[in-house]
């Protein structure tokens, strides 16, 4: 057992140094973690293959986009030293660029995956918005600093299985959207019940635009009075009692006291239990 | 009729039962507790977990976060400074209306503040008028466990305190359960509604019938206090009442002074550890979501520590020289404080978590305690109104300092050197003083029982004649 987990914890732990590979970009935005503009951004990661004591001097590689075989990519491999390399520069021009790609050792011995795309917004909220009818609804989406700025941002609505851009020009009493470099907000004044659902806001960049998505809920003014009220009547309910148990107490003590009222809050024999050497008392016999 | 006096030595030089009866020591007290512990547990830790709306209300209005923390700020500060009026309501008409005014006041400010829609109008709603109704609440409760308890006061006084970290536990997931269901505005005009809840606790707080027979009005009158309860001095206990709203002849009491000077320095140094726990404990590599954990390890420590400590307090060995009990406490709190930025790992940040929660929970539950016993219970209402009013300034110093501590340094251990070497010297201060403090009052005792007895022998010769 203890072989086969080290091979392949190994190999996991090698997935994450090199694998040499280049691509070129258009100027535009980068796949994360590199950063682009002069060099060549280059992503290089390697893995190991099982039962690498018996090296063949060649193997066969190719590439794959999406889980499709990339055409012509079929190569022989040289064994260099201790390793094989697979290289191939890639042209990303538009979104159908982007996308899975992987490079294939022999046949399936060694996969290695890289994954293409736009900067994804990493805070999604999970809990919805709660917002009430006729207030004023705010929804935010933010890029994180550690990834580039995106060129503007969109806001959409979604209407079914669809979503519709909203443009808050075309309805300025409705729809407010303030943009800062890395936030976005959009305002949704006058909220009825029909504005609630899910909102998504896209970070646009030259290659393709990132997708979020947040909930906004609607409700009405009702909603919170409903235990509110439940507490208002749980609280006269228990301070009635109280007092009530009070007036009882102190009728049963007047009549039963020959009208000594300090009897019910005053110590006397009754509540005395221990042998009270300790108190400073003024001990008054009438 | 037979009148007789006897000062125990086992009680302190000052522990004099000036009420002129017997408190209950029990029966209906405890239900009284109860209120208090309710009272007392909306008083602290409303502030405090407010702070979870903070980002919503945040994001809704525009608002910053410095100018959405004012808002807690506030509310504390408005609380303490209202010590001195809500002293004299209460001396005047009793902890029952006060409290009831006190929830309403409160459930009244979290339903207006839920209709808010700028940063002032939450800072009045919530800040002054909310910071009112718990004001009112706080001072009350203690006065009136003062009126119900004299041998178990420590141990009512560590139950009522306890309310603290009870209602922080509660509240706090109660406040985020309501924050996803109802958004901020509803979860605002729900906790108003949970706030009336301490107008449960105000009917709980049966109000004391003192005597009232002119025989006895005699009898009753006590060197030292002014002669409230009689009937025949009503006009002239108005106007008394007024003298003591902000009475300064308070600072001629040794013991008082000593109280106070203590309690500056505890308080300046007590608040800015919770406030930067966490963030001490991210930057020495601690996960986000343990840094949170420690305070809730220290709350739930607290909870506990409260009535044990106060338990411990009121044995006969520790009671009388309950002043020197304060004093240990405070010095175990400050040397947590020290001693913290010496470990590195999460289990001993832990460890710490658990001793700053014993420490903490040790200093307030005695806190009002030892107030009470210096004071006694006639004067405890203005006193504790007149350093809740001193109070809230190192309250409101403490942590702003500790954060241009860390602004200048750049480290959060000096944050934990300046509250621990304060809080050690203000519980040394207090031990130091009080030996003096003690001394002299042995020395006095004699005196004043001497006094006393001429008193008596007096009663008795104007009631027999």
């Amino acid at each position: 057992m203890s072989a086969s987990w080290k091979q392949l914890l190994f190999q996991i732990l090698l997935l994450l140094v090199s694998c040499r590979r280049i691509n070129t970009k258009t100027p535009g935005p980068t796949p994360p973690p590199l950063v682009p503009i002069t060099s060549l951004p280059t992503d290089e990661r390697s893995a190991s293959l099982e039962g690498n004591q018996n090296k063949l001097p060649n193997i066969t590689g190719f590439w794959r986009k999406d889980g499709d075989e990339v055409e012509n990519s079929q190569v022989t491999v040289q064994l260099e030293g201790d390793q094989y390399k697979l290289k191939r520069v890639f042209s990303i021009v538009s979104e159908e660029s982007l996308g899975s790609y992987s490079c294939v050792f022999g046949s399936e011995e060694a996969k290695i995956e890289f994954v293409l795309a736009a900067p994804q917004i990493g805070e999604v909220r999970d809990k919805p918005i709660v917002s009430y009818v006729g207030d004023s609804g705010v929804i935010a989406c933010k890029m994180e600093e550690t990834k580039p700025k995106p060129i503007t941002w969109n806001w959409y609505k979604a209407n079914g299985t669809d979503k519709e851009q909203i443009f808050a020009v075309a309805e300025l009493l409705r729809y407010e959207i303030k943009n800062e470099e890395r936030k976005t907000k959009l305002v949704v004044h006058n909220l009825t019940e029909a504005d609630g659902g899910l909102y998504y806001c896209g970070a646009v960049y030259a290659i393709s635009t990132t997708m979020s998505h947040v909930e906004l809920k609607v409700i009405s003014f009702q909603e919170p009075l409903k235990p509110f009220i439940a507490i208002v009547i749980e609280v006269s309910v228990l301070v009635a009692a109280i007092l009530l148990y009070e007036r009882c107490q102190s009728k049963k003590n007047y009549t039963a006291g020959n009208g000594t009222i300090d009897q019910t809050n005053t110590m006397t024999q009754g509540e005395n239990n221990e042998p009270e050497e300790s108190s400073s008392v003024r001990q008054r016999k009438i | 009729m037979y009148v007789s006096l006897c000062l125990n030595r086992n009680m302190s030089p000052a522990l004099a039962n000036d009420l002129g009866y017997k408190p209950l020591d029990g029966g209906w007290g405890w239900m009284v507790v109860v209120g208090a512990h309710i009272s007392i547990g909306f008083a602290y830790s409303t502030p405090k977990v407010l702070s979870i709306f903070f980002e919503e209300i945040q994001e809704n209005l525009g608002a910053s976060y410095r100018e959405i923390a004012w808002i807690s700020s506030i509310m504390l500060a408005v609380m303490y400074a209202g010590g001195p009026v809500s002293s004299v309501l209460v001396s005047r008409f009793g902890s029952r209306p006060i409290v009831i005014l006190g929830g309403l006041l409160c459930g009244v400010s979290m339903v207006t503040a839920s209709f808010g829609n700028s940063i002032v109008y939450l800072y009045l709603c919530i800040g002054v008028i909310g910071g009112c109704g718990l004001s009112l609440n706080l001072n009350a409760s203690l006065t009136i466990i003062s009126k119900y308890f004299l041998n178990k006061r420590p141990l009512a006084n560590g139950l009522a305190m306890a309310g603290s970290p009870v209602f922080l536990c509660i509240m706090a997931p109660v406040n985020q359960y309501l924050l996803q269901k109802f958004g901020w505005r509803g979860s605002l005009f729900i906790l108003g509604g949970l706030m009336l809840n301490c107008c449960v606790a105000g009917a709980l707080m049966r109000p004391v019938v003192l005597p009232r027979k002119p025989s006895t009005c005699a009898a009753q009158k006590n060197v030292e206090e002014e002669p409230n309860e009689c009937n025949t001095k009503q006009k002239r206990s108005c106007m008394n009442n007024a003298k003591t709203f902000l009475d300064f002849t308070f600072f001629k009491d040794r013991g008082f002074v000593i109280y106070l000077i203590g309690n500056i320095l505890f308080i300046f140094g007590a608040y800015a550890p919770i406030v930067f726990l966490s963030a001490y404990a991210i930057s020495q590599g601690v996960e986000e979501y343990s840094a949170a954990y420690l305070l809730s390890i220290m709350g739930f420590v607290d909870m506990f520590v409260r009535p044990g400590t106060c338990l411990i307090a009121s044995s006969k060995w520790i009671r009388p020289r309950i002043q020197y009990f304060f004093g240990f406490a405070m010095v175990f709190n400050g040397t947590c404080h020290l001693l913290c930025p010496l470990i590195k790992s999460y289990a001993f940040l832990v460890t710490y978590a658990v001793f700053f929660g014993v420490g903490f929970g040790m200093v307030f539950g005695l806190i009002f305690e030892c107030l009470m016993d210096l004071m006694g219970n006639q004067r405890f209402p203005s006193a504790v109104g007149l350093v809740t009013i001193i109070e809230c300034f190192p309250m409101l110093l403490g942590p702003p300092a500790a954060g241009l501590l860390v602004d200048v340094f750049g480290d959060y251990k000096y944050i934990f050197f300046m509250c621990g070497s304060v809080i050690v010297a203000g519980g040394v201060f207090i031990f130091v003083m009080n030996i003096y403090n003690y001394h002299m009052l042995e020395k006095e005792k004699p005196a004043k029982v001497r006094e006393q007895n001429q008193m008596t022998i007096e009663n008795q010769a104007s009631a027999s004649a």
